[in-house]
């Protein structure tokens, strides 16, 4: 009863005085807007991620040299690793209890021509054909790489949507030429577009056989395969991993106590090393709004003593009227946590405008968690509440004489 | 031992049956740095039911201090007061507000109504801190407000309404819980004669209807209004006799 008295004074103080109210929380606004925008980018950029990179196919994990490497010294010990090589990846396709399938893959940037068309920084890749099942590519037209062409050795090309649309724009491409490396290659199949990762097309590809590949780029001593392997299922994606781990460590001879000397990369451990760097953004986001927020309530705390003054007069006549303290307490206390609850749904409208401009503008897809928008919303209450005791308590410890007396 | 440490406080004796005000050797002294002021010296008076008493006295005389005394605004720092039987000198701010707001009905020089809010919210308010329902509020404070002749003029804010209105809204406020003593200081000090004498009239007719009234005042002639006048100087009873109404 009492409460929904002080919450009606609150709207009325709140209505009565915009321009100083909106002032007044501006901190709040700024706080809340900027966390939930925060938020919202990254959950949306964690979307995005989970899809368009570091999908490497379902219940897929990679074999490579290198792994995931995020320091210098890592790094430069890694550059010490053998190379993986084709019999590496047969001997554990072989040896693998647990693997669905075991396949490989291996890439290089070159320039690809066709007649006078000719395009820069292709990703040629060279892959066993059962990467068909294991890869995230899919055949439009035409063909993918076979058994007969992996046996062989062929020229056989299957391009990306990019590389058959800008090589022959409006012409079917199947069976025409494209050169590289000094060798033609016959286009046997086109993939389904996959799309564009952060403005950079994954359509710019050109499959061939694997052992093709190596033929070609056999001089680069760097060139390694990385083993792709798929598990039964996602339950047992651990354990297919350990199972390739044991297995190459044991092919290569490493010591019990040495660490491996070749990376395993999953999605996971993609989107673990993602997080690691957008756990230090949300970090910093956090820190940011904290200090906006300590900064809007001490701003809140002012303007809430200013009232308190300016309406002294007022609090002596409720006083003589029968208020008690807590009643002038719970007054002031409610129309301060009004304030910045006012502020924090502000800042969340801000945030939402901020989302869906960034999601009309960009490829990142909008998010606006609700958890988020709530626990802003109770923060910015809380921080009402928290700066508003002083001033409240001021208020209900006035004496009622002298308050009476004041103007 | 310390037994001669151990001040035994006179329990205050209950004023007998009918008394409504009843204080006994009232005390109020102010520090002002090392020297102490007494502004209320051993006031002993009491108020009967329905009396109508006007409380005179020049400006320094300590009738204001006394008046917030019987206003449960402040408390004495020596003696017992009793206001409808009950101990006030010995309650905490909490209980304090509690009499003010059953017991008393305040209407001040400068009325003292909320600026922003209406007539008819104004005269709510008391009825807000002891949490009557809503709608019944509404009811009584409406009431009130015919009481006093001002029920068209609830939805008007102080601004909107005459002096002599905005004393009469005050006056609807202080009816609005039937509180046992209305206490009017100065009622009259911010009107002009004409309306002060109507104000004056309001308050007769209040006593008729069986309310106790206690006017704080320095004119004579609203004095005169009372039955009986209780003189005030240098913070205590100077004179203490009915006027010319009294029956």
């Amino acid at each position: 009863m009492l409460f929904t008295e002080s919450f009606k004074l609150a709207i009325d103080t709140l209505r009565s005085h915009k321009l100083r109210s909106f002032l007044t929380l501006l901190g709040v606004i700024i706080s809340v807007s900027t966390l939930i925008a925060v938020v919202s980018v990254l959950t949306g950029t964690d979307l995005y991620v989970r899809d368009h990179i570091s999908n490497l196919g379902s219940n897929v994990f990679a074999v490579n040299r290198f792994g995931i490497i995020n320091n210098l010294k890592d790094w430069v010990d890694a550059q010490k690793r053998k190379r993986i090589n084709i019999e590496d990846m047969e001997w554990l396709g072989e040896n693998m209890r647990l693997a669905k399938a075991v396949g490989g893959a291996s890439g290089h940037l070159s320039d690809v021509k066709c007649g006078n068309q000719s395009l820069q920084d292709v990703n040629i890749k060279g892959v066993t054909p059962n990467m068909i099942g294991i890869g995230t590519e899919q055949v439009q037209t035409g063909r993918y790489i076979t058994d007969a062409d992996y046996q062989r050795h062929t020229y056989s090309a299957f391009v990306g949507f990019d590389v058959a649309d800008k090589l022959f724009p409006g012409l079917d491409p199947i069976g025409k030429e494209v050169f590289f490396r000094g060798q033609s290659f016959t286009v046997v199949g086109v993939a389904k577009t996959i799309g564009s990762a952060f403005g950079q097309s994954q359509d710019n590809f050109i499959i061939i056989p694997l052992t093709t590949f190596f033929k070609l780029f056999d001089d680069n001593r760097f060139q390694s395969v990385s083993i792709q392997i798929q598990a039964a299922d996602a339950g047992l994606m651990q354990q297919t991993q350990d199972e390739a781990r044991l297995l190459m460590r044991a092919r290569r001879h490493v010591k019990y106590a040495d660490k491996d000397d070749f990376g395993i990369v999953s999605s996971d451990a993609l989107m673990e090393l993602f997080h690691s760097i957008v756990g230090v953004v949300a970090y910093v986001a956090v820190i940011v709004t904290g200090v906006f927020m300590v900064v809007g309530g001490i701003v809140i705390m002012n303007i809430m003593l200013a009232a308190v003054s300016e309406r002294t007069h007022e609090i002596g006549i409720r006083k003589s009227l029968g208020a008690r303290r807590s009643d002038i307490l719970l007054q002031f206390l409610v129309e301060a946590a009004m304030l910045s609850t006012a502020g924090g749904v502000f800042g969340v409208f801000i945030a939402w405008v901020g989302t869906q401009i960034m999601s009309a503008s960009t490829p990142i897809p909008s998010t606006l968690p609700v958890w988020i928008v709530v626990t802003a919303v109770l923060v910015s209450a809380a921080v009402g509440l928290f700066f508003g005791i002083y001033p409240a308590n001021k208020a209900a410890r006035l004496d009622p004489i002298a308050a009476l007396r004041a103007d | 031992m310390a037994t001669a440490n151990l001040e035994i406080k006179p329990t205050p004796v209950p004023p007998p049956a009918g008394v409504l005000i009843h204080t006994d050797d009232l005390w109020k002294t102010y520090q002002m740095g090392s020297t102490e002021i007494h502004a209320v010296q051993g006031v002993s008076i009491s108020i009967r039911r329905n009396e109508y008493v006007a409380i005179m006295g020049p400006s320094g005389s300590g009738k204001s201090t006394l008046m917030n005394l019987i206003g449960c605004l402040d408390t004495p720092s020596k003696g017992a007061y009793w206001i409808n039987n009950r101990l006030v000198s010995e309650m905490n701010d909490d209980e304090l507000a509690y009499i003010r707001n059953k017991e008393i009905g305040f209407v001040f020089q400068t009325f003292n109504l909320l600026a922003r809010a209406t007539a008819l919210h104004n005269v709510e308010l008391p009825l807000i801190y002891n949490g009557t329902p809503a709608d019944k509020r509404i009811e009584r404070a409406k009431e009130s407000l015919r009481l006093v002749d001002l029920a068209e003029r609830m939805d008007h804010r102080p601004n909107e309404l005459s002096g002599g209105q905005r004393q009469r809204v005050a006056i609807a406020r202080a009816l609005v819980n039937s509180p046992s003593l209305i206490l009017a200081d100065e009622p009259t000090g911010n009107l002009d004669s004409k309306t002060g004498v109507e104000i004056m009239a309001l308050f007769d007719e209040l006593h008729r209807q069986g309310n106790t009234i206690v006017v704080v005042t320095h004119e004579h002639d609203i004095a005169e209004y009372a039955h009986r006048v209780i003189q005030i100087r240098d913070g205590k009873v100077f004179k203490d006799e009915p006027t010319a109404r009294a029956k």
